[in-house]
C-alpha cells in the first residue's frame, strides 16, 4: 500500500486540451472516488496513474517514486476497466492469478490467495470455467478477483459496475464497500454515478471538463457544493435551483419573502451586493408543513400547487413551480399530497444555499461551516 | 432469418447450390476415378470404376514388389503385334521393366514437405510479428509499409522469376544446393507474407486492446503481453496462415521450376508431376494417382483449417 500524488498534472491530445492542471493526493489506504460526467477526463487520469497514457505535463508520485516515466508492468499497480478485459482463453482461475504468478508469488501464497478472493466473491463455483461461460456480473467478480489477487500499492477501478443492471450494481457496491474496508487498500475508483461516488469514497472528486471542481468527503460535497455544478450533480432529484431577486435583506422568489438573515450559510454583505442570485434547496429538504412541529429556522412556502406526484414508495416526489421553475420536493410516505393540491412545503433555513447568478459559485459565509459531527443527520 | 422461403425457392436454391458444388468438385473426382481405374478401363466415361485398381498408388507409394512392375497395356498390345522383330521386343520390356528410371514419388512428397514446412512456420512466425507492429505501433512510414508489402501482388510471378534467379546466380546462391533451396525458401516467404500479414493484421485488430493493458497492469512488458495474450489468442488464424502458407509452397510450380531444375533429387512435387507427364511413365493411372497424392495434404490442410476456425477465441473477454 502507498499513497499516490498526482502534481499540477496536465494531458492533451493533439492541441485539444483532455485534463487540465490536476492535484490530487490519495493517501496510504484511502479509497477517492473520481466521479463528473461522461468525457470529463476521468479515466485519462487514471490510465496515467496506470502508466497507460502519458502525461504531458506534471508528476505522478506512487509510494514516493516518481512514476511518469515508468511502464505500466513496473508501478505495481491493479486496475479493474469498464469492460472486464478477461483473458478469453484463460479459465477464471488463470485469470485471477496470472498476476500474481507473474511477480513471482510461490504457489503456496498464490493458493491462499485464489482462495481467499474466489471465496469472497462467491466464484468458487466458476474456476474452471472461460469467461466466455459466465454471466455479467460473474465476469464482473473475476475482474475484481483477478485485482484484489494482486499485491498491489495501488488500485485502480474504471467504472467497473456501469455495465451490470441496477440490482447487481447495487450488490456488488455493497461488496466494494465491504472489500475496502476488510482490506484497506489504496485506490482510485472512478465513475459517472453520483450514488457510487457517495456511498464509496473516502473522499470524492467532482470534476467536469478536465478540471477538478471540488475535493471533500461524500457529505461536504452533499451540503456545501462549492458551485451549482457540482450542487446538480450530486445527489438525486438534483438540487433545485431557484432564482430570486435580493431587496435588502430579503430574498424573493414569486410572492414569498424569504429574510436572509435566518439563512446560515450566506454572508449577508455579500449577499447583498447581487441583485439577484440562485437558491439552491435539495428536495430531500422540503417537508409536508402538516406533518412538522415547526422548529426554530423554517421558512414555509405556503401555497405550493402540487403538479405532479411521482410515488416512489417510501417516498414521493413532488414536482410544482417555484419562482417560475420545475422543481422538486421528496416527502416520505406519510404526506398525503395529490396532484393539484395547493399544499404547504417547510424548508430549513440552515440547509438552504446562495448561488452566484453569474459565477455559479456558492455564497458561502465562512462562519456558517457546517460542523462535521452533526454532517450525518440532515435535520440536526 | 427467412424462414417465409417457398418449396420452390427452396429447390432453386439447393438445385443452384448442388450445380456450383458438382462444377467445383468434378475435376477431382475425375483424377480419382481415373487413379483407381484399370487400364481396361480408362475410355470408359463412367466415373466409377469397373473394378477397383490400387496398383498405381502402391507403385507410388513403393509398396508393390519390385518384380511386379508391369509392362503397361498399351505397351503390351504394342508386343503382342507379331510384324516387331524379337530384339525390338526384348528392349522395350527391359526399358519397362528396369524400374532404373521409377518415380521415386516418396522422395519429391519429402522435399515438398519439407519446403512447405520450413516455409510456413517462418512465413507465420514472421508475419505474426510484422502484423502487430502494423495493426498496434504507431511508427513513421507505418502505412507505406502496411500497403508497400501488397506491392509483391502487383507483378506477377513470371516477370520476377528471371530477375530473381539471376540475382540468385550473383551473389552466389544458385551454384549450391543448399543456396538454391535457400533463394527458393526466401521468395516463398515474399510470396507468402503480405497475405499472411494482413490477414494476421485483421485478426490482431479484433483483440480488444484493453486485454493487453490488462497484461500490463499484472505485470507483463509489451513484449510478454504478444506473446502470453495475443499469440494464444491468435491460435486459429495462426493456424490458418500457415496452413495457407504451407499450401502456397506445395503447389508452387513457376519458381521451384527455374531454380530447382538441375536438382532432380529435390524436385518439388508440382515439378516431378510435371516431369511424370512428359516422361516415360506417362500414365493415366499413375499420373492421376500423383495428383491425389498431391492433392490429398492440401485438402487435408483444408477441412482442418475450417474446423479450427469456427470457434471464436476472443468471445467473452469484455464486455459490449
Ligand atoms: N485517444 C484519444 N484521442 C483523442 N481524444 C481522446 C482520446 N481518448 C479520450 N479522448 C477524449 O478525452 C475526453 C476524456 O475522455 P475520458 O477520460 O475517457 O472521459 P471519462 O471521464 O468519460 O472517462 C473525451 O472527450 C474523449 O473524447
Ligand atoms: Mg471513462
Amino acid at each position: 500500500m502507498s499513497s499516490v500524488i498526482i502534481r499540477n498534472v496536465n494531458k492533451s491530445y493533439g492541441t485539444l486540451p483532455i485534463v487540465k492542471n490536476l492535484n490530487l493526493e490519495v493517501q496510504d489506504g484511502e479509497f477517492v472516488v473520481l466521479v463528473g460526467p461522461s468525457g470529463c477526463g476521468k479515466s485519462t487520469t487514471l490510465r496515467m496513474v496506470a502508466g497507460l497514457e502519458d502525461i504531458t505535463q506534471g508528476d505522478i508520485d506512487v509510494g514516493g517514486r516518481t512514476v511518469n516515466d515508468l511502464p505500466p508492468h513496473k508501478r505495481n499497480i491493479a486496475m479493474v476497466f469498464q469492460n472486464y478485459a478477461l483473458y478469453p482463453h484463460m479459465s477464471v482461475k488463470e485469470n485471477i492469478v496470472f498476476g500474481l504468478k507473474k511477480s513471482g508469488a510461490d504457489a503456496q501464497t498464490i493458493q491462499n490467495k485464489l482462495a481467499d478472493v474466489s471465496e469472497m466473491l462467491k466464484l468458487e463455483p466458476y474456476l474452471d470455467r472461460k469467461p466466455a461461460d459466465l454471466s455479467g456480473g460473474q465476469r464482473q467478480r473475476v475482474a475484481m478477483g483477478r485485482a484484489l489477487a494482486r499485491d498491489a500499492d495501488v488500485y485502480l477501478f474504471d467504472e467497473p459496475l456501469s455495465n451490470l443492471d441496477a440490482k447487481l450494481r447495487h450488490h456488488m457496491r455493497t461488496e466494494i464497500a465491504r472489500i475496502q474496508h476488510q482490506y484497506n487498500m489504496t485506490a482510485i475508483y472512478v465513475t459517472h454515478d453520483q450514488i457510487e461516488a457517495m456511498t464509496l469514497g473516502d473522499r470524492v472528486v467532482v470534476m467536469r471538463d478536465g478540471i477538478v471542481e471540488q475535493v471533500g468527503s461524500p457529505m461536504e460535497i452533499y451540503l456545501q457544493p462549492t458551485n451549482t455544478f457540482v450542487a446538480t450533480f450530486i445527489g438525486s432529484p438534483a438540487m433545485n435551483l431557484i432564482e430570486a431577486t435580493v431587496n435588502e435583506n430579503v430574498l424573493v422568489i414569486d410572492d414569498y419573502h424569504i429574510p436572509a438573515a435566518d439563512i446560515a450559510n450566506v454572508d449577508l454583505t455579500e449577499l447583498n451586493k447581487h441583485h439577484s442570485v440562485l437558491v439552491g434547496i435539495r428536495p430531500d429538504f422540503f417537508e409536508d408543513s402538516s406533518l412538522n412541529s415547526p422548529s426554530d429556522n423554517v421558512f414555509e412556502f405556503n401555497d405550493i400547487q402540487v403538479d405532479l406526484v411521482e410515488n416512489l414508495g417510501f417516498d414521493k416526489e413532488v414536482l410544482f413551480k417555484l419562482g417560475g421553475e420545475d422543481s422538486k420536493a421528496r416527502l416520505d410516505l406519510r404526506s398525503h399530497v395529490q396532484r393539484k393540491e395547493h399544499i404547504s412545503l417547510t424548508v430549513d433555513l440552515n440547509r438552504v444555499l446562495i448561488f452566484d447568478t453569474s459565477t455559479e459559485g456558492v455564497l458561502l459565509n465562512p462562519g456558517a461551516l457546517i460542523n462535521p459531527t452533526d454532517l450525518s443527520d440532515p435535520n440536526g | 432469418m427467412m424462414n417465409k422461403r417457398t418449396k420452390l425457392q427452396s429447390f432453386m436454391l439447393y438445385a443452384l447450390v448442388i450445380a456450383l458444388v458438382v462444377f467445383c468438385i468434378f475435376p477431382f473426382l475425375q483424377i480419382l476415378s481415373t487413379s483407381l481405374k484399370h487400364p481396361i478401363d480408362w475410355g470408359n466415361p463412367s466415373l466409377i470404376p469397373k473394378i477397383l485398381h490400387l496398383d498405381a498408388y502402391k507403385e507410388l507409394l513403393g509398396l508393390m514388389p519390385p518384380k511386379d512392375v508391369d509392362i503397361p497395356a498399351s505397351i503390351q498390345r504394342l508386343l503382342d503385334n507379331p510384324a516387331l522383330s524379337e530384339a525390338k521386343k526384348q528392349a522395350l520390356i527391359t526399358k519397362f521393366t528396369s524400374g532404373g528410371d521409377v518415380f521415386s514419388f516418396g522422395r519429391y512428397m519429402l522435399n515438398t514437405f519439407v519446403i512447405s514446412l520450413v516455409t510456413g512456420v517462418c512465413a507465420t512466425f514472421l508475419a505474426s510479428l510484422a502484423a502487430y507492429a502494423i495493426a498496434r505501433l504507431r511508427f513513421p512510414g507505418q502505412s507505406v509499409m502496411a500497403n508497400g508489402v501488397l506491392f509483391v501482388y502487383m507483378v506477377g510471378g513470371v516477370l520476377l522469376m528471371v530477375p530473381l534467379y539471376q540475382m540468385s546466380v550473383s551473389v552466389g546462391l544458385a551454384s549450391s544446393v543448399a543456396g538454391t533451396l535457400f533463394s527458393l525458401f526466401l521468395i516463398y516467404l515474399i510470396q507468402t507474407l503480405p497475405v499472411a500479414m494482413y490477414m494476421l493484421g485483421n485478426y490482431f485488430r479484433t483483440i480488444p486492446f484493453s486485454l493487453e493493458e490488462a497484461a500490463m497492469m499484472d505485470g507483463c512488458s509489451r513484449v510478454e503481453a504478444f506473446w502470453r495474450i495475443i499469440m494464444p489468442l491468435s491460435k486459429p488464424m495462426l493456424f490458418t496462415v500457415f496452413i495457407y502458407c504451407f499450401v502456397i509452397a506445395w503447389n508452387e510450380y513457376l519458381f521451384a521450376s527455374v531454380f530447382l531444375k538441375q536438382y532432380q533429387d529435390f524436385h518439388t512435387l508440382p515439378l516431378a508431376l510435371q516431369t511424370l507427364f512428359t516422361s516415360k511413365n506417362a500414365i493415366w493411372d499413375r499420373i492421376m494417382a500423383a495428383s491425389m497424392l498431391t492433392l490429398l495434404p492440401v485438402i487435408i490442410c483444408f477441412m482442418l483449417a475450417n474446423r479450427h476456425l469456427s470457434g471464436g477465441l476472443t468471445e467473452g473477454g469484455v464486455k459490449g
